[in-house]
């Protein structure tokens, strides 16, 4: 424990002097979460909230469809309509090309005399359905047919989403429906009152008979909005504390590299347990970037005006989360550092299966969005494993309970990194390297 | 000199993996207390794999060792409490002072305390580095480096001392100190095992020193005795040119 406890000291006071070091293990972490951040959030933002997407808009209807869709446009707070480009009143053919050039993304064109349209077709259908009553004389109506559908024309920039298009489509599609529901109901009032002089019309007030009720369930009945800093602050600190590797591994093939390694293993002490030594304060130094990375997730992102991490009350379990995860880390650190011969080839080849393993582990791309066999292969990486703890506790409030199959996981993949170390230690020995 | 070798060396090999020429090829020999014994080499000869294989750092691929009557491979805890290393490389923490890498080296063999600090300030007065203690390795001089270097293996006052080219690369005055105070701890009762490619050092400072080359002894003797042997050579190096030959090695 005396050698132990040693081992620390010194490693504290090398890494404590490595101030360019430091910079890359506490601040690099921030920055890149914040930058990440902000980027995310306006990504977020153009399907959820504030940010608009400009669409060039042709009412040549200037009735109650043309109006309605206009509106319901505008009240979404979504789109920022307009009716020019450079001054200029917009035209369909205008509107195609802009859309062409990569100007606007969308261009919504009303044809004129749709409302009309709907108008007649309503009468007539109603006109129709009265008949059967003997309240109307069909004669009048018998043999004009209803019209055919209208063209609104919506023009697409070819890099918008198939999910995009149908959200905008369905919401054309329903302005369209409400239209034609408030024309039929106001139409058969109408006539309804001529047939019936006593008959009295109720100011009709057109209500949606279903509203929609989002819920998060969580473990806790905690039902909070998951926000771009609780995507975020967990995916870029696990990319962090996974990518500490690399000064880690530095650690070690420098002593072996500088000669300490030969002197420390001529000595009466177990070099497991100097590893473990290192691995303690590297567990350290995750630790504090992780408070840093939730920090900076609290305070620092609504200075930018990016929505602010919301911590939750899993206190304990975000400890258990993080120390599981960074043994996970370290782990694999130390059987990179061990198995590379070379300073480039464990920089190299520890960068570059941190950025797969976080790809794969739906740090960069969300699991749901993965083809059924990558989602697969996403639950093999150990990042996946912590981000997955990650998430339930700042989504679904999970306790510790909750979180043991991903933490039994992670501690599975150190022990397994630690015993490959061990036994490659054994029958390669780092010195006749 | 005790008739009891304080390290018996039987039929040593050691093969490199990828290697089909033996690092060391079936050497055998006795160093006796209180010797200090010369390796002598060119590069390559197989000196710094016979000293990382009597320090423990790697098995041989046959052989046996034995260090103060223990077999090597069996009773390795033991034998690492009673032997000193001080490698070829200067093994410390360039960004840690001179007093935090030997406090740490000194913790490491289990010294602490008032004990640990009192080795310490000593082995620093007598090496001429008290004053640059506290500052870091980095800023060192590769004299005041090798004699850091030298402290750490002698703290805890080994029965046995490896010394790998420890007066490479310095200064005459670093060199006259680490000399005289190898002489001093050897009159003490340090064996001391010790490889260099100057051979006028070599001839003054060993009782006996082994030739080596290509992973085997070649010639094995007092420095005087040697000369005795081959009278037509004036000095050590004359005689080490004569055995291993002019060419140069990798």
């Amino acid at each position: 424990m005396f050698k132990f406890i040693c081992t620390i000291k010194k490693e504290s006071l090398i890494l404590l002097r490595d101030k360019a070091g430091l910079i890359i293990v506490f601040l690099m972490p921030m920055v890149l979460i914040i930058i990440m951040s902000l980027l995310q959030e306006v990504g977020y933002s153009s399907i959820n909230r504030e940010t608009q997407v400009d669409v060039l808009f042709l009412d040549q209807d200037n009735d109650s469809l043309g109006i309605k869709i206009s509106r319901g446009l505008l009240s979404s707070n979504y789109f920022h309509l307009h009716d020019s480009v450079n001054g200029k009143p917009v035209t369909d053919t205008g509107i195609r090309e802009a859309v062409k050039k990569g100007d606007f993304v969308i261009g919504i064109v009303i044809p004129p005399g749709v409302t009309k349209k709907i108008r007649s077709n309503v009468s007539i259908m109603v006109a129709k359905t009265l008949e059967g009553f003997g309240l109307f004389n069909t004669n009048l109506f018998g043999d004009i047919p209803l019209a055919g559908a209208d063209t609104i024309t919506i023009y697409f920039d070819p890099t918008v989403k198939q999910t995009f298009k149908n959200t905008i489509i369905s919401s054309l599609k329903q302005y369209n429906y409400q239209i034609e529901s408030e024309m039929i109901f106001t139409t058969f009032n109408h006539e309804m009152a001529k047939a019936f002089p006593t008959y009295r019309p109720p100011d009709l007030v057109f209500k949606d008979a279903v509203e929609f009720h989002e819920v998060f369930p969580s473990y806790h009945k905690v039902e909070k909005i998951p926000n771009t800093a609780q995507h975020n602050v967990p995916a870029w600190a696990v990319f962090a504390m996974f990518f500490i590797i690399i000064p880690l591994t530095s650690s070690m093939i420098v002593e072996r590299e500088e000669g300490s390694m030969f002197r420390i293993m001529a000595m009466p002490v177990n070099y497991l347990l100097l590893l473990m030594a290192k691995v303690f304060v590297y567990l350290v130094v995750c630790f504090l970037q992780t408070v840093l990375m939730i920090l900076a997730g609290i305070y620092i992102l609504p200075l930018f005006n990016a929505e602010a991490l919301v911590l939750g009350n899993q206190l304990f379990a975000l400890t258990v989360m993080t120390i599981v995860s960074a043994l996970a880390a370290l782990g694999y650190g130390v059987m990179v550092g061990t198995l590379a011969t070379t300073h480039q080839q464990a920089a190299a080849f520890g960068a570059v299966s941190i950025i797969i393993m976080a790809a794969l582990g739906g740090l960069w791309v969300p699991m749901y969005l993965m083809a059924p066999v990558m989602q697969h292969v996403a639950g093999l990486s150990p990042l996946n494993w912590a981000l997955s703890g990650y998430y339930d506790i700042f989504i679904r409030g999970a306790s510790v309970v909750e979180i043991l199959p991903e933490c039994l996981k992670l501690l599975g993949f150190f022990f397994a990194a630690i015993a490959i170390t061990g036994i490659y230690m054994k029958f390669h020995n780092p010195m006749s390297k | 000199m005790s008739d009891r070798p304080i390290i018996e060396i039987r039929e040593l090999t050691k093969f490199y993996k990828g290697n089909d020429e033996p690092a060391i090829d079936n050497i055998s020999l006795d160093i006796f207390p209180n010797e200090i014994f010369g390796l002598l080499g060119p590069n390559g000869a197989g000196k710094t794999t016979t000293i990382s294989i009597l320090c423990g750092l790697f098995p041989p691929t046959r052989g046996e060792v034995f260090i103060d009557g223990m077999e090597l491979r069996s009773n390795l805890d033991n034998i690492k409490h009673i032997i000193g290393v001080v490698p070829q490389d200067l093994a410390l923490y360039p960004t840690l002072t001179a007093l935090e890498n030997l406090t740490f080296f000194g913790n490491m063999y289990g010294l602490r305390g008032q004990d640990l600090r009192d080795r310490i300030g000593g082995y620093l007065q007598v090496f001429g580095l008290e004053k640059a203690a506290r500052k870091k390795i980095s800023t060192y001089s590769g004299g005041m480096k090798r004699r850091v270097n030298l402290i750490a293996g002698l703290l805890h006052k080994p029965k046995v001392l490896f010394l790998d080219e420890p007066t490479v690369g310095i200064d005459v005055q670093s060199r006259m100190v680490i000399l005289d105070y190898l002489n001093e701890i050897n009159k003490l009762g340090t064996t001391i095992i010790y490889t260099s490619h100057y051979m006028e050092e070599a001839e003054n400072l060993c009782s006996r020193v082994a030739i080596v080359d290509r992973g085997k002894i070649i010639s094995i003797g007092n420095p005087k005795e040697l000369l005795k042997e081959h009278p037509e050579f004036k000095n050590l190096e004359n005689i080490f040119l004569h055995l291993t030959g002019k060419e140069m090695r990798d």
